[in-house]
């Protein structure tokens, strides 16, 4: 976890972004009055389960969804609402200084360039630097996450594991010391050691240039012990917000204590039912339909409430609330 | 209790070259047993052999020396109709349930063809359908969608009950979890606890996840190198009757 630092300005603020895409079967609402505040330094984790929407709401931050969503809401980046930039803007932002890591690195590398030149071909695209420079830093920064020697550089994506491929990825997008990491599952593919130290070192990196992290995950333990705060999503909706430490001592949503009481370590006690259609959902609390603390208000839609006394202060100079969208608070 | 499936002193070796044979032992020595009502979890790193000896056990892969023992009876020394319950009996569930699919049918269609495999009257199907969606806790409504338009965990299920439907003594779970997420790797494991427990199915559970091995399994045997390096009860579940049985 990276130090709280004293100066917790927000880098990036998403406020009530909602997304949906057109099918063949109906509207998909995939994310629905999403809001958050990423601060300078901070490591932020998006945990839920798969289909909760988290990686939509990373993919609508870089504009790099589909022709058929449709994106409502704003995301404050420096002063600017990156839903409203032009392509060319957008791509000056991708990658200088908002990097997305994706979940299938596999698919995200080009198969028939060596590793170090992709890796290298950020610095020489993006800041001019000369060849030999650029392979030397990718040199550094592979050997840096257990790819070492010039044999490794010259190999292609196709010749490396899903995990060795995975570090490629995270060395190119953090080579440009961007100010805001995306990184979206990944620690998929991973063994459990090897993801460990791979997420140590991003770690390391991001705290180094003092970037912040968008963490977005399914594996709890993974957000707990590399996290700030945490936002819990729930078939679109962020349904809990804090400090990792306190969600994950005292979850105060129904669905946030179920979603922990799942861990090995509690049991694997599942959850009755399954997540409710995107297309249909339920009009109140998305969760009514498995909660076992529902009662008659909750089919009215409950807002996100801030709980006293459940101080989450990201920084010395601003402090933040526990938030929480359910009724009993 | 005696054992539904037993493994004696089995090995597997790769060959390739045509003149200068290089030889690989993927499997040396393994001997294990599985009982109905109980759970061996096999453990052990990638490329250790674990999903070899899964497919070795269910008949789908030759050992290169060794036995395998089904209901008393060896492979390969039984009658047609003996095997053909054999292949009943022992079924595999493997990690990556999308796969275990196949894509251009619906779920309706993959029932079906284990349905009309086991020559059970087209009239019957919508009830043993429904019986067996039931028993794995799925609705009716999914039978009209493809394998990519369920969720993994619903496609678990769905594979899961397939084996089901072939009344099998011995499950060989492959990773079954590995592939889902926490909450329905819950309800997964439950599941297989419950299903157990009802119909005293023996499983043998791969996977390298520790707790979940705890959780589910009675005996756990460790392999590395293509050799059991560990073997032992699982505390806390086992039942007294369940000493370790030291075979490696």
């Amino acid at each position: 976890m990276s130090a709280i630092l004293a100066d917790a300005a927000p880098i990036l603020q998403i406020e009530d972004l909602s997304v949906s895409f057109d099918t063949a079967a109906g509207q998909v609402k995939a994310a629905e009055n999403v809001s958050f505040v990423l601060h300078r330094g901070e490591t932020l984790a998006l945990v839920g389960e798969t289909g909760c929407g988290k990686s939509v709401v990373a993919s609508s931050i870089m504009q790099l969804l589909p022709g058929n969503a449709h994106i409502q809401g704003r995301a404050v980046y420096a002063g600017r609402d990156l839903l409203g930039l032009d392509e060319r803007e957008m791509s000056r932002i991708r990658g200088s200084e908002i990097a997305i890591v994706f979940q299938n690195p596999s698919l995200a590398l080009n198969p028939i360039i060596r590793v170090g030149d992709q890796v290298a071909e950020m610095l020489r695209v993006r800041k001019g630097a000369a060849a030999v420079e650029a392979m030397q830093k990718a040199r550094d920064m592979l050997s840096g996450l257990g790819l070492q020697g010039e044999k490794k550089m010259r190999m292609y994506p196709f010749q490396f594991s899903g995990g060795m491929n995975q570090r490629v990825m995270i060395a190119a997008s953090m080579i440009l010391s961007p100010r805001i990491i995306i990184a979206d599952e990944p620690s998929k593919g991973l063994d459990g050691a090897l993801a460990k130290e791979v997420m140590a070192e991003m770690a390391r990196i991001k705290n180094q240039s003092g970037a912040s992290l968008l963490l977005i995950t399914h594996d709890l333990n993974l957000a707990r012990d590399i996290s700030d705060r945490m936002a819990v999503m729930y078939c679109g909706e962020i349904v809990e917000i804090g400090r990792s430490e306190e969600i994950f001592n005292k979850p105060l949503h129904p669905y946030t204590a179920a979603l922990l009481d799942c861990l090995p370590e509690r049991g694997f006690q599942p959850i009755p039912g399954s997540s409710p259609s995107m297309i249909n959902p339920p009009s109140g609390c998305k969760f009514l339909p498995r909660c076992p603390k529902g009662s008659e208000r909750c089919n009215r839609m409950p807002g996100m409430a801030t709980v006293e006394g459940m101080s989450t202060a990201f920084g010395s100079s601003e402090s933040i609330g526990r938030e929480v969208r359910c009724w009993l608070y | 209790m005696l054992a539904i499936l037993k493994a004696e002193d089995v090995s597997l070796v790769y060959e390739s070259g045509l003149i200068f044979k290089k030889r690989h032992e993927a499997l040396k020595g393994i001997s294990l047993q599985l009982q109905p009502g109980k759970t061996v979890g096999l453990m052990g790193p990638s490329g250790s052999g674990k999903t070899t000896l899964g497919k070795i056990l269910a008949g789908i892969e030759r050992p290169t020396s060794g036995r395998i023992f089904f209901a008393g009876r060896e492979l390969g020394t039984m009658n047609k109709s003996e095997t053909t319950a054999f292949r009943k009996a022992v079924q595999m569930v493997f990690q990556d349930p999308e796969g275990s699919l196949n894509p251009k049918k619906s779920i309706e269609q993959s029932i079906a063809e284990v349905l009309a495999m086991l020559k059970i009257p087209s009239g019957r199907w919508k009830d043993v359908t429904g019986r067996m969606l039931e028993k794995v806790g799925l609705s009716e409504e999914l039978l009209c969608r493809y394998p990519g338009q369920i969720s993994g965990g619903q496609c678990q299920r769905v594979a899961l009950g397939r084996v089901l439907l072939l009344q099998p003594q011995v499950i060989i779970l492959d990773e079954p979890t590995s592939a889902l997420d926490i909450s329905v790797q819950a309800q997964i494991l439950n599941l297989l606890k419950e299903l157990q427990r009802d119909l005293g199915l023996a499983y043998l559970l791969i996977s390298h996840q520790s707790n979940v091995i705890r959780f589910m399994a009675q005996e756990t045997i460790v392999l590395e190198g293509g050799m059991i390096s560990e073997q032992s009860s699982t505390y806390s579940h086992s039942s007294p009757g369940n000493k370790p049985q030291n075979i490696a």
